[in-house]
């Protein structure tokens, strides 16, 4: 009975909210990936003769304050607050299940002393925290990355200690200690292999959050440097236009920002039910 | 059994599993029993017979990919396989049929006193309001005694038997005409569990009808007026209690075979393991396991004819395997 | 075989589940303790396997003081102790196929290449068929995950086996079978073994001698008075 999973009432709904979300993650994939190496466009191209035109077939997302093309900024704004947001996710993710698994499958004063300082670390704002970590370099995508790294690792090392926790007093561990396991063969087969998939679903959680992070701090000016586009910034340089009634520089970087998001949240929470054990043994006759 | 008409009386059920892929499980086939007032049923069988489905489909409380057929008449005119979900949650589950269930603990929520479970009960059930609701609560933890002094803690300050005549006690409270025990004595110590089937027992003898399904024999033999047991979804004896567990003792091989794996009898297991559900042999499941079994058991299914579904049944119970060989 | 003299043990020094409590298996003996579910046997039956560090008391194995437990205990003791858990589900990485989940403790103790060999030869003693060996846990029932887990304890060979109400959760039939597959293997090696539980019948007709919790094993005590208060909860006796 591998395959058990039960038709749950609402799979349609479910698999068209996977499918529509997969369709766009790939479709943002191939948009930054692809386009701009083959456009052979440039986005910093300034014309000042037609700054601000509304959305047109020349300009599909209009032009912007200066005249630069609003859909290929978009693209370019999209392509380097995506990187900005995998990284730092990624980069958190390996600190945070470091981190939780040595706590977790140690225990005793090493996981209190850790787990301190993630209470102390969580206690301060996380954009608190980030403003502080950029203010200390020069603007770049790297002091960016850094600061959402650092501020995002918490959530992750909870999560994994606490499954590690978990894991670690249940009978099989037990059985793997009777049967000769060493510490690190503890740990390395049986602890990580069954943490991963909660770590890997964190990360993926954690790109939106990532990505809007990286605005923020972008849209404070304190991000990317403002030339460079980001979505963030792209946001922030429309302010002034859109008091004067020009809508389409904010509302399309925007939207890039929250479609996106979105689609991948919608993929990790169909991964996350793949994942609960619940579905498994939802019908052990 | 008397004349009285069964509370309830389950005609060739069967539940299929759709599978993805298109497998169908048959986790129940052609169930066929009754039970009437002041009876006590008990189904017997491994864990993963289809027990626990048969209750789960009695209860209105399938999955969405499970398919039901037949009938299970309730009182005589409600079917509960057909009768909606509206019309069981509001007038069966908890009036018609009270359900003891497996983890008591696990049944109860955990951050409520079992005096408020108990009146919130009463006020759904019953329709008792205000001032004789402390009084009323106090009746209903009395049928199950319940100590009244212990009203006021918390499932989790509750010792496991307290915890299952608590949740007995709700079970009580629709004055059902129908108690369903799905496993009750689960993981329970043996004084602990003789003292919750007593407890049943003596529900039933105050004209209720009880379904009690189990894997623990000696659970079953203590409390039954008549065995059904159950082997890879079908139903395939069912006796009185004292005949089954006493002398001449069971007709089916494998019943037989169930009791004389008790460590009380001769210990000895039945050997292979039962067939997947989804998965079941042309003719008589049990025929790979049973040392009686011939061509014709694995040819073809063997029928349920008086409260047996075996081949070699009606050549009486005294079959040995040398007399069977020389038979075929 | 295991001597375990004045044993306090539990999860909170100031409470501990386990009061001063001696056991005793000679070698090739079968030793039944019984008790009422919640009582401290099964934190006993850990003790005894090595996985759970006592607070108090001393314990041998095979006439060796124990020193440390869990990876403090040297693996020749650890393996010399097979344990089977009450619930099969939890004693099984759910990742693993059964065929895999026999031969973790051979690959653990770098004997990867007797891998084919132990386990067709232990899958038929346990009435496991190859195509079962190859199902993830959650595929197969309740008995056919224990019966994996009892050769997983064997598997090794141990000299003592530990089976903490192993059949807790069985029907009649898969206890009889999985009893009498350790039976088996202990009228061929000589192992002896610890069944702990609270079927009085079960134990009893299992195992050569059963010591019941309250008593304990007050007469093959070695030392002292033993027991305080016995039963479920000693109340607590200033030490």
């Amino acid at each position: 009975m591998a395959e058990t999973a039960l038709a749950r009432p609402g799979r349609t709904t479910r698999r068209v909210r996977v499918v529509t979300s997969a369709v766009i993650v790939t479709a943002v994939a191939l948009a930054v990936l692809v386009v701009p190496p083959l456009a052979q466009l440039d986005q910093q191209a300034v014309d000042l003769a037609n700054k601000l035109d509304p959305p047109s077939l020349a300009h599909l997302f209009g032009t912007d304050d200066v005249g630069r093309d609003l859909l290929l900024r978009c693209v370019y704004g999209l392509r380097v607050s995506l990187l900005v947001g995998l990284v730092a996710a990624l980069t958190a993710t390996v600190i945070g299940t470091a981190i939780g698994a040595l706590a977790g499958a140690f225990g005793g004063w090493a996981d209190r002393i850790v787990m301190r300082v993630v209470d102390a670390l969580s206690s301060i704002p996380h954009l608190l925290l980030g403003i502080f970590i950029v203010a200390m370099f020069r603007p770049g995508v790297w002091p960016v990355i850094v600061s959402v790294a650092l501020t995002h690792w918490i959530s992750t090392a909870r999560i994994v200690r606490s499954e590690v926790l978990s894991l670690r007093s249940r009978p099989f561990i037990d059985a793997a200690v009777s049967g000769g396991a060493s510490r690190t063969r503890v740990i390395v087969r049986h602890l990580l292999p069954g943490v991963l998939p909660q770590a890997g679903l964190a990360a993926v959680l954690m790109v939106p959050h990532a990505m809007w992070h990286e605005s923020a701090l972008s849209f404070l000016g304190l991000g990317l440097p403002s030339h460079q586009a980001s979505l963030g910034n792209l946001v922030q340089s429309a302010r002034g236009s859109l008091l004067a009634g020009d809508w389409w520089p904010t509302l399309f970087p925007g939207l890039f920002l929250i479609i996106p998001t979105l689609a991948l949240a919608g993929l990790a929470g169909a991964w996350r039910d793949r994942i609960n054990p619940r579905r498994k043994s939802e019908l052990m006759l | 059994m008397t004349a009285e008409p069964p509370v309830l009386d389950v005609r060739d059920l069967s539940v299929r599993f759709r599978m993805r892929g298109g497998r169908d499980i048959a986790a129940v086939t052609d169930a066929r029993f009754s039970v009437a007032p002041g009876e006590c049923l008990a189904l017997v069988g491994e864990s993963g017979c289809g027990k626990s489905v048969l209750a789960s489909a009695l209860l209105g409380l399938l999955p969405a990919n499970a398919a039901t057929t037949g009938s299970a008449l309730l009182g005589g005119d409600t079917d509960l396989l057909t009768a909606g979900e509206r019309t069981l949650a509001r007038t069966v589950r908890g009036r018609r049929i009270g359900l003891v269930p497996q983890s008591p603990a696990a049944h109860l929520t955990p951050v409520r006193t079992v005096r408020a479970q108990l009146e919130e009960s009463l006020r759904e059930l019953t329709g008792a309001r205000g001032s004789e609701l402390p009084k009323a609560a106090a009746a209903a933890a009395a049928r199950a005694s319940f100590p009244e002094d212990h009203l006021d803690r918390y499932p989790h300050e509750l010792s496991g038997g307290l915890a299952q005549r608590a949740a007995t006690a709700l079970a009580l409270i629709g004055d059902a005409p129908l108690l369903l025990a799905d496993e009750p004595t689960t993981g329970l110590d043996r004084d602990l569990v003789e003292r919750t089937v007593d407890e049943l027992r003596r529900h039933t003898d105050e004209g209720r009808a009880l379904l009690i399904i189990t894997h623990d024999l000696a659970a079953a033999e203590r409390i039954a007026d008549r065995v059904a047991v159950m082997y890879a979804g079908r139903i395939v004896e069912i006796a009185d209690a004292e005949t089954f567990f006493g002398a001449p003792g069971p007709r089916h091989p494998y019943a037989k075979g169930l009791l004389d794996a008790l460590p009380e009898r001769e210990f000895t297991p039945i050997p292979g393991t039962p067939p997947e559900l989804g998965a079941l042999p042309e003719g008589c499941a049990f025929a790979d396991r049973c040392a009686y079994a011939d061509a014709r058991c694995t040819g073809e299914r063997p029928a349920f004819t008086a409260g047996l579904a075996c081949h070699h049944g009606p050549t009486g119970r005294a079959h040995s395997p040398s007399k069977e060989s020389a038979d075929a | 075989m295991l001597e375990m003299t004045r044993i306090t043990a539990g999860y909170d020094r100031r409470d501990p589940v386990v009061r001063d409590v001696s056991l005793h298996v000679g070698a090739g003996e079968a030793v039944g303790l019984l008790g009422p579910s919640g009582c401290g046997k099964s934190t006993l039956a850990k003790v005894a396997a090595l996985l759970h560090r006592p607070d108090a008391g001393t314990m041998t194995l095979d006439g060796t003081v124990i020193r440390g437990w869990r990876h403090r205990a040297p693996r020749e003791q650890r393996t010399a102790v097979g344990v089977v858990f009450q619930q099969p589900r939890l004693s099984a990485d759910p990742r693993l196929s059964l065929r895999e989940l026999i031969a973790q403790p051979l690959r653990s103790t770098g004997r990867r290449r007797d891998v084919p060999e132990r386990v067709a030869e232990l899958a038929p003693l346990v009435g496991l068929s190859d195509e079962l060996l190859e199902r993830r846990p959650h595929a197969v029932s309740d008995g056919q995950l224990q019966r994996a887990c009892l050769a997983r304890a064997l598997v090794l060979r141990p000299r003592l086996l530990i089976c903490d109400e192993m059949t807790a959760m069985l029907d009649a039939s898969t206890t009889a079978a999985l009893v009498a597959v350790v039976e088996r293997y202990r009228a061929a090696s000589g192992a002896a073994l610890l069944a702990v539980g609270h079927d009085r019948v079960l134990l009893e007709r299992w195992c050569d001698r059963t010591v019941r919790w309250d008593e304990r094993d007050t007469e093959k005590a070695p030392a002292g008075p033993v027991t305080a208060g016995g039963g479920l909860r000693p109340p607590a006796a200033p030490r």
